[in-house]
């Protein structure tokens, strides 16, 4: 999957449906386009209670 | 009977990036190679269809800013990749019989000039993409 990071493809950050014949590693190398990666969970690790 | 005129302002997408606003001209040839069948009794020289030899060539502003002309075409020298041309923009997205769009699948792109710079001129880069099926959507 393939993620919209250049205007001129579409909305930023929404996924990237190219047509039949489109040049992904071009894409990909002029970062109009990047591959998506599972975003990591936010978690925060919790400070020690203090007594 | 009223003449029905086209004032240029088409849409382009090269490789599925819209480059309309950096284009100033762009034609489209569709052409199908005629083959010689003429024959001894023949009265006059006749022809029949052989491949298809299509090409597309545009001229676009150069502009080496982010994700714009430079970033766009560089790396799709050398390689094919899709055109797509509608006499105007919305014709890109939603095609209909008085504005079709035009797709080139599998063109090739076989030169680009990096630099093209004059003295006092914005500059431009000619682009011309061969080979390839064409299509025309009208819907």
């Amino acid at each position: 999957m393939y993620v919209i990071v250049s205007p001129r493809l579409g909305t930023p950050g929404d996924k990237f449906e190219p047509v039949e014949g489109t040049n992904i590693d071009a894409l990909l190398s002029a970062g109009l386009i990047s591959t998506d990666k599972p975003k990591k969970s936010s978690k925060v690790k919790a400070e020690p209670e203090q007594e | 009977m009223a003449t029905s005129v086209y004032l240029s302002s088409p849409g382009l997408e090269i490789n599925n990036v819209d480059l309309t606003d950096q284009c100033t001209a762009a034609s489209i040839t569709y052409t199908v190679e005629a083959l010689e069948n003429t024959a001894f009794g023949s009265t006059a020289r006749t022809y029949t269809a052989g491949l298809a030899n299509n090409s597309i060539t545009v001229t676009l502003y150069q502009s080496y800013a982010a994700t714009e002309t430079e970033a766009s075409i560089y790396a799709l020298v050398g390689t094919t990749t899709t055109i797509e041309l509608s006499p105007t923009v919305a014709g890109l997205t939603t095609p209909s019989a008085t504005s079709p769009k035009y797709t080139l699948t599998g063109a090739y792109l076989e030169s680009h000039t990096p630099i093209n710079a004059s003295l006092g001129e914005l500059s431009t880069i000619d682009l011309t993409f061969t080979g390839g099926t064409l299509t025309k959507a009208t819907s």
